[in-house]
């Protein structure tokens, strides 16, 4: 029987964090330009709260739709690549290239093709989310003992039967791995999207602290953006969890 | 298999109701203007003109669009991806024109240059000639025009000053990691001065005989040829957003707060009375607001030819459209 | 011998080549037809000559560049599998930092550019400190994931023989784990690169993030696509290390 990954209680985290940020700043006297006191964050955090509260849920959906496009397309792929291997020779390093190629770079492109909308951020997102997912999917379907296949095929099995029932069960743990990774790719590619000009998002007010060098801002933006990237990856812990629990023995 | 598949349909109608949510009314002309960096008063114009319905009174749907680190103002005009633009300045159009970019400019801003170098007092540094062998910082988004032409019109090469490219920030300059940094009169120089740095010398390109407009405002020859009619109406709207801004300060400056993130009002007020100055002197004081100084235009654009900067002639007639301007009324432009 | 390596080699490489060219045919077919401008999209020869004929400038950035990203994986890396490490040994470690490690892994990296610029300066140290923080939370996942992979079964059978925890994660896990470390560090590598580059456009003094960002506000489409390219090509080369070592080190599956 195999553990699999308990995450601890995430109130845990919190409560750890927060007296850390309340005791230790002032005691050892962190200078506010590096670590402003957590009183200082927090009225700075209530003061744009309306503006805040609207930026969070733009990016929340900017990052989750992105995400299911680039998991959905991921998990296609990954599929396909284990299916044929000519398509895994042949893309696969292809995808690994694009994967490398920083999308940030070439945002003009972006911008003209899918302007300032909602869209070119879901794109961006996809974009940097559906590698690790059509890696992770591949990988786990690669692990497959095949004598179980054999096994499965030996009693009456179809190929499809087969896939639903032996492959990709065994498969996701290994898919679950690169969902978690690209849930936070995604938020990264919602994130830099909004930075080619946009009016709404955690991306743009960084971008606007950063520029007005906003320091107490900025931590009340990490903050923020760590929340959000929390909200997701716990999300697919808690989904993990209850539909992921075997391990391939 | 219930759960993927609901949250897929979620997700679907989720997207069609946000996208169906933010399609415009089809009743004016659409039109965006992309901005040459984020809100803040320097485009208070645009802003003003917007929150007043200036653009709504004469017919357009106007989107404003800020800048960014990574994005171009020219491009994203030229390419018809905004409609309009407030970009570089001077020399931008010029270079534009030479990459072949369908870019005209139909106004400028800033009648004078709006740049300045700083350094320490104690660095040694009392004229542009002692740049030579020195660390000079300048922003590569259309200043570091400026400063070629400064060098070149003080006798000294590109590779004589080691330039580097500044961030936005002034604290590589606070923490003396470069000997020389470019401030904009509006900005980064107030933050100098509300910072409590003021053993400085300030070094301002006019004195070196490099007078350049900026904020430029632009659009695309396509927009010209097609919709002459709109670009008037845009000229018009934005101006007398300008005009309003000036005359009404402090509105002006709850206007870009709201529409700015991170901004403080103090100074935003100090931008706001700078970016005055610049607009209103020269022609835009004899003339009127956005007036294109044609004389200035060619200087710049003689001078980068002669120091190899420019490789290209430009019809400076057909990249400089002053139609549009000369038919601004005057209550529009002139204060 | 050598002929079947040699066929081998073409034919693992063929396959990309030809995806490659198809790729590059159908991109240059479309800009021609589509008649996009070169401003905004230039086509992939005038890409492959101008990024032939800048290679010296390019050059110099992409130098820094890859050592940033190299070394920020470096370090990334260790702390990943480190942190992995100490969880295992110490419990209680795990249930205390791992949701901490977390939340703060779940701050997309580049919020903390901002911080890295102000603390570490325009250097390249800032480069790396963010390229680390994007590769640590890869690598440690993959490695606790790894870890788990264990069977009880013989987490026993090697304690009854007297090994302790240490031995145990020496002989045992670790090794079960490398596959999934590869993958951990494959991804990583990816992150750090565009973490890298995402900084160098920010705040920086060198690199291709700086090359783009400059050639972006010059209208240089040209310079902007050929640094893209021998950028992407230079990741792609660490990339095929890396599954070069990979097959080489981690020949059991």
């Amino acid at each position: 029987m195999k553990r699999h990954l308990p995450l601890a209680h995430p109130a845990t985290a919190l409560v750890m964090a927060t007296c850390a940020w309340l005791v230790l700043v002032p005691l050892l006297g962190v200078p506010p330009r590096y670590l402003p006191s957590l009183g200082r964050v927090v009225a700075d955090a209530i003061s744009v709260w309306p503006e805040l509260l609207n930026s969070f849920l733009r990016t929340l959906s900017e990052a989750v739709l992105g995400f299911l496009a680039g998991a959905a397309l991921g998990i296609a792929f990954g599929v396909a690549f284990a299916r044929s291997r000519v398509l895994e020779r042949s893309v696969l390093p292809l995808f690994i290239a694009l994967q490398s190629v920083p999308v940030i770079a070439f945002g003009a492109v972006v911008v003209i093709w899918f302007g300032n909308s909602l869209l070119s951020k879901v794109m961006i997102a996809l974009y940097l989310s559906f590698f690790p997912v059509a890696v992770s999917t591949l990988r786990g379907l690669q692990a497959i003992d095949e004598k179980r296949v054999a096994l499965f095929l030996s009693f009456g099995a179809n190929r499809m039967q087969v896939f639903w029932r032996l492959a990709l069960p065994t498969a996701l743990p290994s898919i679950f791995t690169g969902l978690k990774l690209a849930v936070s790719l995604s938020l990264i590619g919602a994130i830099v999207g909004e930075w080619f000009g946009d009016t709404v998002g955690l991306g743009v007010m960084l971008l606007q602290a950063l520029y007005f060098e906003q320091v107490e801002r900025i931590w009340v933006l990490i903050v923020v953006c760590g929340l959000l990237g929390t909200l997701l990856y716990g999300l697919l812990a808690f989904i993990e969890r209850k539909y992921v629990w075997w391990r391939p023995a | 298999m219930n759960l993927p598949l609901k949250c897929s349909i979620a997700a679907i109608a989720f997207a069609a109701a946000l996208v169906g949510g933010s399609l415009p009314a089809k009743a004016a002309e659409a039109v965006s203007v992309r901005l040459k960096w984020v809100a803040q008063a320097q485009f208070a114009g645009v802003y003003v003109a917007k929150a007043k319905g200036f653009y709504e009174e004469a017919g357009l749907d106007a989107t404003i669009n800020p800048g960014g680190p990574n994005i171009n103002v020219e491009t994203l005009v030229a390419s018809g991806a905004d409609t309009f633009g407030i970009a570089s300045g001077t020399e931008g159009v010029l270079y534009a024109r030479e990459k072949g970019l369908p870019l005209t400019c139909i106004g400028m801003s800033q009648q004078m240059t709006p740049f300045a170098y700083v350094a320490y007092d104690d660095s040694g540094i009392n004229s542009v000639k002692d740049f030579k062998g020195k660390t000079v910082a300048t922003w590569m988004t259309g200043p570091q025009f400026t400063l070629y032409s400064v060098l070149a019109h003080e006798g000294l090469a590109q590779s004589d000053a080691n330039i580097v490219s500044q961030p936005f920030s002034m604290q590589p300059f606070i923490d003396k990691q470069y000997d020389v940094a470019t401030v904009t009169l509006y900005n980064e120089l107030n933050t100098l001065k509300e910072q409590g740095i003021n053993n400085i010398k300030i070094f301002l390109p006019d004195d070196s005989g490099v007078t350049t407009q900026q904020d430029s405002i632009v659009t695309s020859e396509k927009m010209i040829a097609e919709k002459p009619e709109v670009v008037q109406a845009f000229l018009n709207a934005t101006l007398k957003g300008w005009k309003y801004a000036f005359e009404n300060k402090s509105e002006a400056v709850d206007i870009v707060m709201a529409a700015g993130s991170g901004l403080e009002r103090k100074h935003q007020e100090l931008m706001l009375e700078e970016i005055e100055k610049l607009m209103r002197a020269k022609l835009g004081g004899s003339e009127g607001l956005g007036a294109i100084d044609m004389a200035s235009i060619k200087a710049v654009h003689d001078s980068l030819i002669e120091y190899k900067a420019l490789n290209t002639e430009i019809d400076l007639e057909s990249a400089f459209d002053q139609s549009f301007w000369a038919k601004v009324p005057a209550d529009a432009k002139s204060m | 011998m050598v002929a079947s390596r040699l066929n081998a080699l073409l034919n693992a490489c063929l396959p990309v080549v030809f995806a490659i060219f198809v790729m590059g045919f159908v991109w240059e077919v479309a800009v021609a037809f589509g008649e996009v401008p070169q401003y905004v999209l230039p086509s992939p020869s005038g890409i492959i000559a101008a990024a032939v004929q800048r290679f010296p400038q390019i050059a110099d950035g992409l130098w820094i560049t890859t050592f940033e990203a190299l070394a920020g994986f470096a370090v990334g890396s260790v702390i990943g599998l480190a942190l992995a490490c100490l969880f295992l040994l110490v419990p209680p470690t795990r249930a205390l930092l791992l949701p901490l490690v977390v939340a703060l892994n779940n701050v997309p990296s580049i919020a903390f550019v901002p911080l890295a610029l102000l603390w570490f300066g325009m250097g390249p140290a800032s480069k790396i400190a963010i390229a680390a923080l994007a590769v640590s939370f890869a690598v440690l996942l993959a490695a606790l994931e790894g870890f788990s992979r264990t069977e009880d079964g013989q987490v026993n059978l090697l304690r009854s023989f007297g090994a302790n925890r240490l031995a145990i994660l020496w002989r045992l896990r670790l090794p079960a784990a490398m596959p999934s470390i590869i993958t951990g560090l494959r991804i990583g590598l990816a992150r750090s690169t565009i973490a890298v580059i995402v900084a160098e456009m920010l705040g920086a003094y060198k690199g291709i993030g700086q090359i783009v960002y400059r050639a972006t506000a010059e209208m240089d489409s040209l310079t902007v696509w050929s640094a893209i390219l021998v950028s992407s090509a230079t990741s792609l080369a660490l990339y095929g290390l890396l599954v070069l070592i990979d097959r080489r080190l981690v020949w059991w599956q």
